[in-house]
């Protein structure tokens, strides 16, 4: 009973998901076509200058490493904090070693 | 008597020793054309974590006590890291992660597409790397080691 309910719930979810992916009637998230180049210019600028100013074809790694650079820094940055804090909670503790 | 210590058995410990290396070329591809094909720093260096990783699981924690080099990843973690910030630090005339070298730079400014170009991308995502797999391996020995539980 709990199984058939579990696989109907999973049924009724990708049903659900299927009517709202579709392109034709389902939700739209912002502006498509022509409008979508007044709204979102800075994905057209990268794209458009991206191989030219930085000099990757991959677009997303001009993005990540010249235009957000400071982002990536901080990412790197989060990264050893975090490696940091595990190995000092880790780590044999004073309490532990009797 | 297959298994010795903490490993996984002669089934698994042959067949990391035949996948390891095809992952590890395999990441090294992700981080070498960074800049040219999907993928990058990050997403290699995890690729080569992960066979580092299966070393750990395969072959045990006595085994990779015995290869991992506190010092020595200390220090390349480091290098990694400050190898990034000289990166971003070579086009400072201009500003902050200017990317000087592929602009006016004497190397990495071939033609868009070819393997030295895009200045210091590839700098960038090889010291990232770097980076990230030492970071990722590092922190599961760390995990692995100092367990507190099963005892």
């Amino acid at each position: 009973m709990k199984r058939t309910l579990a696989y109907l719930s999973l049924l009724f979810i990708l049903g659900v998901l299927l009517y709202v992916a579709n392109p034709d009637y389902g939700l739209k998230f912002g502006p498509g076509g022509k409008e979508w180049l007044s709204l979102r210019y800075t994905d057209d600028y990268y794209i458009q200058h991206g191989v030219q100013e930085v000099g990757g074809t991959n677009i997303v790694t001009d993005i990540v490493f010249d235009y957000r650079g400071y982002d990536t820094l901080g990412e790197a940055t989060v990264l050893f904090t975090a490696i940091a804090g595990a190995v000092a909670l880790l780590r044999p503790w004073r309490r532990d070693e009797r | 008597m297959n298994c010795r210590g903490d490993d996984m058995g002669v089934i698994v410990r042959t067949a990391a020793r035949a996948t390891i290396p095809l992952i590890g070329i395999f990441g090294a591809y992700i981080v070498a054309h960074g800049h040219l094909t999907p993928g990058g720093g990050f997403q290699g260096g995890a690729t080569i974590a992960g066979a580092g990783i299966l070393f750990l699981l395969a072959f045990g924690l006595e085994e990779m006590k015995k290869r991992y080099n506190k010092s020595l990843y200390s220090v390349l973690e480091g290098i990694g890291g400050l190898t990034f910030l000289g990166a971003a630090m070579l086009g400072i005339g201009v500003a902050f992660f200017y990317n000087t070298l592929w602009h006016n730079g004497p190397f990495f400014n071939g033609k868009p597409g070819t393997l030295l170009s895009a200045g210091f991308l590839p700098i960038m995502n090889l010291a990232v790397g770097l980076k990230v797999f030492i970071g990722l391996v590092s922190a599961l020995t760390w995990i692995a080691l100092y367990r507190r539980w099963r005892e």
